[in-house]
C-alpha cells in the first residue's frame, strides 16, 4: 500500500492506519532530527512532535510532492525552530550559569559497549567538536549537510525538500564543507592549546 | 600537487573514488604536508561522528507513544466538544459575575463604614469612655 493510499484511508476516518506511516518513516525523521539536535531523548520528543504536526495537517497535504518530502520539510522546520528557541533561552541559561545555579548542557550520545574507556572519552571529545562545528553553520548550509550526511539524500532530493535548485544545493554543500573544515581546524587548535 | 587541489580531492580520496594516478599524488602530498594531513584527519573524524549518530535507533515503542499521544489529543478535543453549553459557558460566567459582585459589595460596605476616631462629635454614651475627658491621676495623688 502506498503512502497516498494510507493517507486516503486516514482522511476517511481510519486513524489507526497512521501507525503504518509512522513506522515506515520514523527512522528517517529521527535521523534528520538527530543531525540537528545530537541528543537521543530530545530527538525522540521532536520526532513525536513532527508526526503529530503532520497528522494534524494531513488534510493540507495535496500530494504535489511525496509524503516523505513533505515530512522532511516539517522535520527540518521543527528542528530549526527548536534550535532558535534554544538560542533565545541560552542567554538566560548563561546568566544562570554565572550565578552558579545552572548546569551546562552536555550532549548525551550512547557509547557502544565494546569501546574501551580511553577511546570512548576520545570519541566523546571528537563528537562535541564536530557537533559544535556543525551547529555553527548557517541554517541553510546546515540543513543541506544534515540531509546529505545523515539521510544520504541526493542533491536532487535535497533541492526538492529545500525548495531550491540542484545547483544551489551543490553550492550550499560545498560552502558547508569548507566552513565545517575551517571551524574544525580552529576548534582543534583551541583544544591543543 | 598543491594544498588547494589536495583539499578539493580529499572527500573523493577518503571514499576511494579517485583514479589510481591522482590517488597516489594525494597520498604523497598528505605524507609531506602536515596541514593537509590535519584537515584529512579532522574530516575523517567528522565522518566517523556522523556515521556514529546515524546508526542510533529510536525507541522501538516510539510509534506506540506517538499513536497514544494522538489518541489522547483526540479524546481531549472530543470531551471538550461534548461538554454542554451550560457547563462550558454559563456556569463559568455566573461564577465570574458572583465573584465581581462580592468584591464590589465589599468595597461599597468598606467605604460606608467610618471608625469612631474619625467622627467629629463623640456620642453622649461614649463620653464615659473618652480618656481625654477623665480627670488626671496626678491631681488625685498626695504629692
Amino acid at each position: 500500500m502506498t503512502d497516498e493510499e494510507i493517507i486516503k484511508q486516514i482522511l476517511q476516518g481510519n486513524r489507526d492506519a497512521y501507525r503504518f506511516l509512522v513506522e515506515k518513516h520514523q527512522s528517517m525523521i529521527f535521523r534528520t532530527c538527530m543531525g540537528f539536535l545530537h541528543d537521543k531523548d530530545e530527538t525522540e520528543d521532536l520526532t513525536q512532535e513532527v508526526f503529530i504536526q503532520a497528522f494534524q495537517s494531513l488534510q493540507k497535504f495535496k500530494g504535489s510532492s511525496s509524503f516523505s518530502t513533505w515530512l522532511y520539510r516539517i522535520a527540518v522546520n521543527a528542528s530549526l525552530n527548536k534550535i532558535r528557541k534554544a538560542k533565545k533561552s541560552s542567554l538566560f541559561q548563561r546568566l544562570g550559569f554565572f550565578h552558579g545555579n545552572d548546569q551546562m548542557k552536555t550532549f548525551d550520545i550512547p557509547i557502544p559497549e565494546n569501546e574501551i574507556p580511553e577511546n570512548a572519552f576520545l570519541l566523546d571529545e571528537q563528537k562535541q567538536m564536530v557537533q559544535s562545528a556543525l551547529n555553527s553553520l548557517p541554517e541553510n548550509q546546515r540543513t543541506a549537510i544534515v540531509l546529505s550526511k545523515y539521510d544520504d539524500l541526493s542533491q536532487k532530493e535535497i533541492a526538492f525538500i529545500m525548495n531550491t535548485s540542484e545547483g544551489a544545493v551543490e553550492a550550499l554543500i560545498q560552502r558547508a564543507k569548507a566552513n565545517l573544515r575551517e571551524k574544525l581546524l580552529s576548534l582543534s587548535k583551541k583544544s591543543i592549546k | 600537487m598543491n594544498c588547494n587541489l589536495c583539499k578539493h580531492e580529499l572527500n573523493a580520496y577518503r571514499e576511494g573514488r579517485l583514479p589510481e594516478g591522482i590517488r597516489a599524488q594525494v597520498k604523497a602530498h598528505l605524507e609531506s604536508c602536515e596541514d593537509c594531513m590535519a584537515v584529512y584527519n579532522l574530516e575523517t573524524i567528522a565522518d566517523k561522528v556522523f556515521n556514529h549518530e546515524k546508526v542510533i535507533q529510536p525507541n522501538p515503542f516510539l510509534s506506540t507513544r506517538i499513536m497514544a499521544k494522538i489518541e489522547t489529543m483526540e479524546q481531549h478535543a472530543n470531551s471538550r466538544e461534548s461538554i454542554p453549553f451550560y457547563s462550558r459557558v454559563v456556569k463559568p460566567a455566573l461564577i465570574s459575575v458572583s465573584v465581581i459582585a462580592a468584591v464590589y459589595t465589599g468595597v461599597v460596605v468598606g467605604n460606608v463604614y467610618q471608625p469612631a476616631s474619625q467622627t467629629e462629635n463623640i456620642p453622649v454614651e461614649l463620653t464615659y469612655f473618652n480618656d481625654a475627658a477623665l480627670e488626671s491621676v496626678d491631681l488625685l495623688s498626695d504629692n
